[in-house]
């Protein structure tokens, strides 16, 4: 099982290393969005609330922990279908959970990789130290964030494996439905009462909230990360159950060896 | 008796109502070259790709080894591999880099090695440190052939891997496929649509048509089942006697030269209709049978006019 792993490990390492692309769509981004938002939540400090800005530039750090974790557990299964290379890797021992497991754990090293890159500018340029909301919350609102990823990420692969690229944009975009609707960049008093109530039913919501609370008070809110955790149970649920059924829809209609076609 | 190395029993694979394999079953005992062979549609890939596991199959068994598929994946799939021109390795990295972790899929700690002698094996190393994208379609079918050997397979499921060849690279393909069976006795199943290979290589052929096996024979043995052949007559003597000879016996015929005539007969009339032309002062000079070819079976097949 270890050879196996390291296996889709090192192919995830060759092809980062040698796809612009994957380079441009999480490093790049990554920079760029952080040098943007860090002007504008200046721009915002010296005419608004201090903390309006850091609500910005705190939304932009952990959204990146939720875009990078999903994109590399879905897109990167997107990278051997696009070279007609994934049947070939499922004809070999490797299992299905050995190939999202060290999906996962790419995505893991990604995603700490770029949020330290991101947060350490933040921190150096733009005076924002992602510390202050606490050493434990930050791993808390990392281990939802990730958690939460990890089900949307499956959800999009069972969806890429059933119905096959023509649906691909949904890998890399369908994640920022979840944008407005968790109040990631503002207080979720902001929201409409409607769109609210949908939004407590989203882990990435109770996170938010409490990060930007964290900003003034770093004091662990366990009620809301316990209740981010418990949705996120439901939601990794649900999401290894649809993923199994459409895994198991595309070998029946045939559409998984197809997809490599 | 010795286990066979794949066992297949009434596989059956629908989609929507389709019907695409039939209650198909065969046996591959060690050493063979299996021909899988049908016209498109006929359910070839399709039955490769439940033999491989990443179709599931309606109904039947499969049973590699003398265990079951199902419930034995990863034990069998250590033990086969795979090799077709419709799959490739992956684009983006080198080659080496590709045998490297399909080294490591196959539970090989240390694969550089065999990769090494391999690539020599196969005259590959100058190609080793270069793009998978930037490789001829000659070249990576050489580079598949590296990756269906790293696990030292004791089956490997061949789909039309000469397909995108040119022939003098299909031919050298053929020639490594043969030396990979005499040297390390393995067994082959093996899909394609060229007549001539399959008749070089293989030792038994499925004829697959609409999901069922229509015929299962050596190559010589399918080709027996056509009884048809094409008598080629070099003579002297009156043209007009020859004509009305062979329209007694309902022969077709045609003279292709005033001194040659082509004949569509079946096999055992051939001695009949040289020595009665004898007989009526007909001088052969030169007799040409053409007997039926592979291909021939396959046509006949593809458009519903042979014998099961």
């Amino acid at each position: 099982m270890r050879e196996r792993l390291r296996a889709v490990l090192l192919q995830e390492l060759y092809i980062t290393r040698r796809s612009l692309e994957i380079i441009v769509d999480l490093f790049y981004t990554s920079l760029i969005t952080v040098v943007v938002f860090g002007f504008v939540s200046g721009f915002l400090t010296g005419v608004l609330n201090p903390n309006t800005g850091s609500y910005l530039i705190l939304g932009m750090l952990l959204w990146d922990v939720i875009r990078v974790n999903q994109y590399s557990v879905t897109v990167g299964s997107l990278w051997n279908i696009w070279s007609h290379n994934l049947s070939n890797m499922f004809v070999t021992p490797l299992s299905l959970v050995e190939y999202i497991t060290a999906h996962i754990f790419s995505g893991l090293l990604k995603t700490a990789v770029i949020f330290g890159m991101i947060s350490a500018i933040a921190a150096a340029w733009f005076h924002f130290e992602i510390w202050r909301v606490g050493v434990l919350n930050l791993a808390l609102f990392f281990a939802n964030l990730t958690i939460f990823a990890w089900a949307v990420g499956l959800v999009l692969l069972g969806i890429v494996f059933m119905i096959g690229t023509r649906i691909q944009a949904l890998a890399w975009g369908a994640v920022f439905l979840f944008q407005p609707l968790t109040a990631a960049f503002f207080p979720l008093g902001v929201l409409p009462p409607a769109v609210r109530a949908v939004a407590y039913g989203i882990p990435p919501t109770w996170v938010f909230e409490a990060a930007r609370r964290a900003l003034d008070e770093p004091a662990v809110d366990w009620t809301s990360a316990a209740i981010a955790f418990g949705e996120n149970l439901v939601y990794l649920g649900v999401g290894v159950w649809a993923f199994s059924l459409m895994w198991a829809r595309s070998r029946d209609s045939g559409q998984f060896a197809r997809n490599d076609a | 008796m010795s286990i066979p190395l794949l066992q297949v029993e009434n596989l059956v694979k629908d989609f929507n109502g389709f019907r695409a394999v039939d209650h198909v079953s065969f046996v591959i005992p060690k050493g063979c070259i299996i021909g899988l062979l049908g016209p498109n549609g006929a359910g070839k890939t399709t039955t490769i790709h439940m033999l491989l596991g990443i179709t599931t199959p309606t109904a039947g068994r499969i049973v590699y080894f003398g265990r079951e598929f199902t419930a034995n994946r990863q034990a069998c799939l250590q033990r086969i591999n795979f090799a077709s021109s419709y799959n490739t390795l992956q684009g983006r990295i080198s080659v080496w880099e590709n045998l490297v972790v399909y080294g490591h899929l196959y539970g090989l700690r240390r694969p550089e090695d065999k990769i090494r002698r391999l690539a020599e094996y196969f005259g590959v190393i100058p190609l080793l440190h270069r793009r998978y994208w930037d490789l001829s379609t000659g070249q990576r079918t050489r580079v598949n052939l590296i990756k269906a050997l790293l696990n030292d397979p004791e089956i490997i499921l061949m789909d039309e891997p000469t397909a995108a060849l040119d022939p003098d690279i299909a031919d050298k393909t053929l020639s490594l496929i043969e030396e990979i069976r005499s040297t390390a006795g393995v067994s082959i199943l093996y899909t394609s649509h060229r007549m001539a290979e399959v008749t070089r290589i293989c030792d038994e052929v499925i004829f697959l048509d609409r999901g069922r096996i229509f015929a299962q024979d050596t190559p010589i043995g399918l080709t027996k089942r056509i009884r048809s052949a094409q008598l080629r007559l070099t003579i002297e003597g009156d043209r007009g006697t020859v004509a009305s000879f062979l329209t007694e016996r309902a022969q077709s015929h045609r003279f292709t030269q005033d001194h040659m005539v082509v004949i569509d007969t079946m096999e055992e009339r051939i001695p009949e209709l040289i020595f009665g032309l004898s007989e009526r002062g007909v001088w052969i000079t030169d007799i040409e049978v053409q007997k039926p070819t592979l291909e021939d079976v396959f046509l006949k097949i593809a458009r519903g006019e042979a014998d099961a």
